[in-house]
């Protein structure tokens, strides 16, 4: 009978850990003043080399990730979802991977596919110049080049919600 | 699984409300413990020193210096900003101020910086200390409304040690406590039994 008010608290925690998760409590960070982005050239597992900069003019999801990262890999998904959405709406997604070579990064697009590019940062310098702490760590960028907003954490990014945010930045 | 209560309350600290809970881990199979209260939540679920090593072996660490994390008591974290409603406020932490409790000794929690001074003397490769480097909850972090970090977190504790912890964390300027006491390291033993993800 000990074991009773255990199991209630235990589960009392855990449902209330799954409501704040589930409750669409799901926010962006708005960024003070919008500082400029760091710019980066980073190449995709194909090989070609992708400027922030070019993305000029619309808005960009920058999403930073690793294979290993659990709530990167739970997040993947909604990001294709969002992708499939967003992409005849002027609004670009880059998922940079920091650390990982294009093999690792190939044979994980086997069981998550996805249709953006996926960037290499192998030696982690541009996740550095971004003051990422943790993965996975998203920006929006505007139309301007500047940071917009800041999730720390996966998200389910075919939210119209959050994506409505981002659409925002457009007009 | 050991006792678990409540919290640590000082002077001139705010008391958290003190829901702490103990488990097992559905995906793993392994035990966690929770705390929830005061903005904050902290999951801490059990990893096995064979999950650990064979996770640091496959990202470039040599057998001696996966052995010393694998045998560092380590859990996989997840330390996230639950504060409900419009008028949620960011909460920050810093690993660097939590507390272990054992044998009647008052201990730091060994973070990032320490390890990686470690696997520099060692001389291990730059890719791995990258690996290690993201690895590893972060070591101070602000987290918004519904931001979350992830990552692992080493006591310095050898296999099977039970030991209470000590967390603090700060909101709207306002510093919290809270304890989770009845903590255990996970046994060095096979793998093979548990299916959690690296």
């Amino acid at each position: 009978m000990r074991l009773i008010p255990g199991v209630w608290l235990a589960c009392g925690v855990l449902a209330a850990l799954a409501m704040a998760h589930a409750a669409g409590e799901q926010r962006l960070t708005a960024i003070p003043d919008r500082p400029e982005a760091p710019d980066f050239a980073l190449k995709d597992i194909d090989g070609k080399t992708h400027r922030l900069s070019d993305y000029r003019g619309r808005p960009v999801i920058v999403n930073f990730w690793a294979t290993w990262c659990p709530p990167c890999r739970k997040e993947m998904p909604s990001m294709q979802r969002a992708w499939e959405t967003i992409e005849q709406q002027g609004i670009a997604m880059l998922a940079v991977n920091v650390g990982e070579d294009e093999d690792t990064i190939f044979a994980f697009t086997a069981n998550y596919p996805v249709e953006f590019p996926l960037l290499m940062d192998m030696d982690s310098k541009i996740v550095q110049q971004w003051s990422v702490r943790g993965l996975p760590t998203t920006f929006v960028v505007d139309p301007r080049g500047r940071l917009a907003y800041r999730a720390i954490g996966g998200r389910a990014w075919d939210d119209p919600r959050l994506l409505d945010q981002v659409r925002a930045l457009a007009r | 699984m050991g006792t678990v209560l409540g919290l640590v309350v000082l002077t001139g600290v705010r008391a958290a409300p003190q829901p702490v809970a103990s488990g097992t881990d559905p995906a793993s199979g392994l035990p966690y413990w929770a705390y929830q209260g005061g903005g904050i939540s902290v999951q801490l679920v059990q990893r096995l020193p064979d999950q650990t090593r064979a996770f640091f072996m496959a990202r470039g660490f040599d057998r001696d210096a996966a052995e010393a994390i694998a045998l560092g008591c380590v859990f996989q974290t997840i330390v996230r900003n639950i504060d409900p409603g419009p008028e949620a406020q960011a909460i920050e932490y810093d690993v660097a101020r939590w507390r272990v409790h054992v044998t009647g000794r008052t201990r730091p929690v060994k973070i990032k910086s320490q390890w990686d001074r470690e696997w520099t003397a060692r001389g291990l490769s730059e890719a791995a200390r990258i690996a290690f480097r993201w690895s590893l909850l972060p070591t101070r972090q602000r987290l918004e409304p519904s931001d979350y970090n992830w990552g692992m977190s080493s006591f310095d504790l050898p296999p099977g040690q039970v030991f209470d912890l000590e967390l603090v964390w700060s909101r709207e300027g306002q510093q919290y406590r809270g304890a989770i006491e009845g903590m255990r390291c996970a046994p060095d033993v096979p793998a093979a039994t548990h299916n959690q993800e690296e």
